[in-house]
Parts: C-alpha cells; structure tokens; sequence
C-alpha cells in the first residue's frame, strides 16, 4: 500500500453505548486512522442511511445529549490529537444558536464542520460563523453537483470538501466508475482538500480513492462491526477493520 | 399578483437540504412554476377535479347547528366529499399531473394516517403512475383500512420501521429513495411543508377549496366573519385560507391538535409558543423539539395531526397575526364528532372535527348577522376503529370478536 492512503472514520458516541463508543474510537486511533468525523445523533437524519439511522436512534436512546457529545471529544482530546471533525445535522446547530453551537465546537477542540443540510446559500450564518472562529466549515458535494453548486461552494474557500460518491445515501456499497473519479480530479485540482465516501466497504476502494482525495471516509462498514463486536471485543474488532481498509493485514 | 413561488415566508420556509436532493429540488421549482402558468396543465387538472375528484364540493349551511348555537350563521364546507374522503386528492392530482408532465413515471410518497397515500395511489392508478407509499410500521398497524385501499388500487405500501415508526419518519424514508431515484421518480409530498417548493406548491393546488367557498359564498350573498379550520401540516388550511390570507378579513382560526394536555409528548400544537424555531426535514418553522434540537413525540387522537412541525407559511401567519390559532384536545374532537353527526347528519374526520367544535365556541360569540365557515377537510368514515373503540368499546369488541371468530 502507498503511504498515502488515509481514512476518516466515521463514529456515532453512544453507539452502542458511551463505553464502546469510545472503545470504537481508540480502535481506530490505534490502526492508524487520519481523521475522526464524530456524528453527533439527531432523530430525523434525512441524508444518512438506514445502518447510521438506526445506530443514531439506538444512541439517542442509550441517552445521548449534546453536552454528552462535547465531553466524548474531550475524552478523545486527553489521549490523541487526531483531528476531528464534527458532523451533525442543522436542528442541533440551530437550536442553541449557530454561533454558540460553532464556539463550542471551537472550544471543545474541533477543526471542523459538516452540517449536510446548511448548504452555503441556506447555512444560518454558519460559514462566516465558522470562519470566525478559526475551524473549518466542510461543503458537502456529490458526484452530480451541477458546475453553479461546485463553484457556489468553493466560493466559500473550503479546506476541505466532502464529497459523497454515490448518488443516494450511505451504506450500500459504491462503484466508483469515471463519474466519481472525473468528479474528483476536477474538484481536487481547485485546492480543497477532499474527504471523499459513502459506501466505502472494503480496501481495494479505499486503495482505489487514495490518489484522489484527501481521506476515504468509512461510515456504515464500521457501525456493522460495531454491532457485530457489540457486547464484548469493540476495541479489537474496530481496530482489525481498519487496520484491513488501511491494508495493513 | 400573488405569487406562486415565494420560498420563504417571513423568517420560515427556505431549502435546507442536503446537495443529493438540490438538483431534484431545483428541477421540481421550474417544473412548477411553468405548469402552472400553463393554460392546457390547468385545464386538465381542472377537468379531471370535475370529472373524477367530483369538485366542487358543496358549501353547506348547517341551519340545525346554527339554531342550536343561537349566534353566527354556520357554514360547513364539505371537503370530505371528495374522492377519497378528504382534501388530500387535490394536490395528489396536481402534482401526479406534473409528475407525468416531467416525465416521472414513478410516485413515491409518505402517508401519516393513510389519507396522502390513499389519495396518491388513487390518482396514480388513474394516471397510470407507479406508486410506491412509505408508511410507519405504528401507523400501519392502526390503520390497516387504508393499507388495504392503497394495495387495492394497486400501490406497494413500504413498512417504516426507523424512528418512532410514524408520519415523520415515513417522510425520511421518501426522501431517501428521492435522494437515489430522482431521474425517474417524483416525491409526491402531501403537506404544506417540507424544503421548497412544496409548500408554495401544496398550497396552489389546495387553493381549489379556498376559491370554490369564495365563490360559493358569494352566490349565497354571505360575507365570511370566520373561517375555522384544523391544521397538522397545513395542507387543508393554505388552501382554505388562501385566498384571504393577503386581506385583513374574515378571521382565520387554525386549531391545532391539544391531544391529552399541554404536557410534552400528549399533545401536537406548535404555535402559542409550545414549538420552537428549527430546521428539520428541509425547512425553517416552528416545531417540538428538546434544548438539544431533537424532534419531540407528539400524540392526538386523530393521526391526521399528529406532526412535531407546521407548514412555515402557516408558521409566519402565525407569526404576524393574520391566522389565530387555538386548539382543541382529543375529548372535545369526539365530542365535535357526535355533535356534528346528530344535528346535521355530517360525519367530520376526527382531524376536522377539532376545527368543528372550536367553529362552535367562536360562533357563540357572534350574531346572527354574522357567518362562521368551517372547513370539514375529511369525512369520518376513515376513523371507524378508532371511534368506535373509543365512543362504543364494549359492542365494538363483541362485534370483532365476532369477525374473528367467523374468519
């Protein structure tokens, strides 16, 4: 494998519980994983998939709450400086207020944002908010994003852009044909950096991805081994999946 | 002129969703805008209201009910008359007739209590469409009636089991299959609600009912002092109110579902301050949520109301006065129901019988001089199980026990 292959991995807190939650986490910090995208779980989340939609209910009922949410970054911030990016939906960042909700995302140590639905032209305030605070805030693109909405959201300057490969939602596993791949390049050559997913499942796509984006973002196929570990062996179970995507066994 | 498409209203209404859904969304917008202006679409669509929805339906006045108030002249426009028992067929029609004209030959939709897709499989049967309905696994258990109807005109019925297996969670479920299938698939969205242009459109294609009690009143000479309606989504009460809303009369009433009391999770009235401003499911409104922004439970009697958001138009009437709203709880709906039955012979849908019994209360207040239209969105036939559990258990069970027993 070239050294250039990355994954952010995706991780629900409170999936299954708080403890296996974090157990998941050092898993992944421990394979080698670049990045973390902690979704903190809301109860109607329109653009995830049914395997993410269902571990966000289970997580809200194991008692999730924000407050909880920021403290589990903290935890992960007293032993690893991984960066961390912060994905939720706009009900939990509009509630408290963008600008409050992004200060104490700043506060608790996050380097990102990604909020699928506040594009740039309906966002709340939140990219200048964003700004403003010195984190990132992460557009969400697909493969068939028309040229306006692609230059509509480098128009907000991102350092990073997130591009969901397949058109639907997460979960079932994705092709990445020359649609995708062209998508990339084109994106890619503007200077964003790209966290690039959906779909993801095994590490010949992940290998396929690495030359093309930033990060390969892993979401549904960790909440399955997850639920597979559930119980008892979370830690190891999550650290042998990643360490296999990564191409390290 | 008004105008057709306004995305927000107020500070509500707007497009929050995620990219996947913005080429669908943006392609639905011209489609309409252009449809509507289009005399041939209109035509059509008004030819087969007439011909197969069986508009318009009549404007009734309830001398009985007026009598025995003792103040305004009550009117009750019976909406439920329609094919498929409520309002919900309008927009089923119009937007299947748009589906077709874009060239979408499969219909998706969500349905609470069974009206949206009842009505949607309907017209798609008509229209040669593909139906496939998404309905909460809760939901379909109560009300089993209209999963029957829905397969019978041919639709496949898809069991939501997310969530709390309800309306809102049917309506994640759409817009997923949307976010994979947009190319060939229209989402045929039943409520006053959701990210634009759907509620600038539920709006037009219900503001049939709104135009024909216009019409209707002013062959019968009467000015309207109130108009009463109920309202989940807002589906029945856009198109109701429509043509008043940019004038300063009549009064316009929109009663909410109280449910069991104003305790959190018994009732589903958010306006008077019980919801709070929010972005959920694509638009900016008012909605049940905890401090952390997530969707609270709801409950009414009637499934039809029983939605943790409101149509942002609605919201922002709310907002600057022009739509007062009330609300009426779960005893006062059966209550209304029984009323409505015995005085005039009409049978309200439990939804629209909360409307009915606070129409009562505002026409006390009033003259004989005076005139108080009530909006009856649905009739009741639909809610046969659940009022007879409620207003008659103990022969209601003797008689299923009965069917059971013979099966």
């Amino acid at each position: 494998m070239s050294d250039t292959t990355r994954i952010m991995a995706h991780v629900i807190p409170w999936y299954p519980d708080r403890a296996q939650s974090m157990d998941a986490v050092r898993g992944l910090v421990d394979a080698g994983v670049s990045y973390l995208e902690v979704q903190f779980p809301f109860s109607d989340p329109t653009a995830d998939g049914p395997a993410i939609q269902a571990a966000c209910s289970d997580a809200l009922e194991a008692g999730f709450t924000v407050a909880d949410g920021f403290a589990f970054l903290d935890e992960i911030r007293s032993f690893t400086d991984i960066p961390i990016f912060l994905m939720s939906y706009a009900s939990l960042i509009y509630r408290p207020g963008v600008q409050a909700f992004v200060a104490r995302a700043q506060e608790h140590g996050v380097a990102g944002l990604i909020v699928p639905d506040l594009p740039p032209d309906y966002d709340e305030g939140l990219y200048t908010a964003c700004r403003d605070a010195g984190i990132a805030c992460v557009p969400v693109l697909v493969a068939t994003s028309t040229d306006t909405r692609v230059d509509l959201a480098l128009s907000t300057r991102p350092e990073y852009t997130y591009v969901a490969l397949r058109t639907g939602t997460t979960g079932s596993r994705t092709e990445l044909g020359a649609l995708n791949m062209g998508f990339l390049e084109k994106l890619g050559a503007s200077g964003t950096k790209i966290f690039a997913g959906f779909g993801i499942q095994d590490a010949e796509q992940v290998q396929a991805l690495a030359p093309h984006c930033e990060a390969a973002v892993v979401g549904s196929a960790f909440v399955r081994t997850i639920a597979a570990a559930s119980g008892g062996g979370v830690y190891e179970a999550v650290k042998e999946r990643a360490e296999s995507l990564l191409g390290r066994k | 002129m008004k105008q057709l498409y306004n995305d927000f209203f107020g500070e509500f209404g707007g497009r929050y969703v995620a990219e996947v859904l913005r080429s669908p969304l943006d392609e639905l917008e011209g489609a309409f805008v252009e449809a509507l202006s289009d005399e041939a679409f209109m035509s059509e669509f008004h030819r087969l209201l007439a011909s197969y929805v069986g508009r318009p339906t009549p404007l009734l006045h309830a001398e009985n009910v007026t009598r025995d108030v003792g103040g305004a002249q009550v009117y009750i426009k019976l909406e439920g008359l329609a094919a498929t028992g409520a309002h919900k067929i309008n927009n089923a029609l119009g937007q299947a007739l748009l589906a077709k004209r874009m060239g979408k030959p499969r219909i998706i939709a969500e349905t609470g209590a069974g009206q949206h897709g009842v009505a949607t499989a309907a017209v798609c049967a008509k229209l040669g469409l593909q139906c496939r309905v998404y309905m909460g696994e809760v939901d379909m258990r109560r009300q089993k009636p209209n999963v029957f109807w829905m397969e019978m005109y041919g639709a496949e019925v898809v069991p939501v089991t997310s969530g709390a297996r309800t309306l809102k969670d049917a309506v994640n479920e759409a817009m997923r299959d949307w976010s994979a299938n947009f190319a060939d698939t229209h989402y045929l969205l039943g409520s006053a609600l959701g990210p634009s242009p759907f509620p600038d459109m539920v709006r037009e294609f219900q503001s049939v009912i709104g135009t024909e009690v216009v019409s209707q009143l002013s062959d019968l000479g009467v000015r309207p002092t109130t108009l009463v309606t109920c309202v989940g989504g807002g589906s029945n009460a856009m198109g109701f109110f429509s043509p008043y809303i940019d004038q300063s009369e009549p009064e316009l009433i929109g009663v909410e579902a109280g449910g069991r009391g104003p305790a959190q999770g018994d009732h589903a009235a958010r306006m008077n301050g019980l919801g709070t401003p929010g972005i959920v499911q694509g638009y900016r409104s008012l909605f049940l949520l905890d401090n952390d922004g997530q969707v609270m439970p709801t409950h009414s009697v009637s499934a039809g109301l029983d939605y943790p958001g409101v149509g942002p138009q609605l919201a922002h009437l709310g907002q600057t006065g022009r739509v007062r709203f009330e609300r009426a709880t779960d005893a006062e709906a059966l209550e209304g129901l029984q009323y409505f039955a015995r005085k005039e012979g009409v049978i309200f849908a439990l939804e629209s019988a909360h409307a009915g019994m606070v129409a009562i209360k505002r026409a006390k207040e009033l003259t004989p001089d005076d005139a108080v239209v009530i909006n009856m969105s649905g009739r009741g036939d639909k809610d046969l199980f659940i009022t007879a559990r409620e207003l008659d258990a103990e022969r209601w069970k003797e008689f299923l026990t009965r069917e059971v027993e013979s099966l």
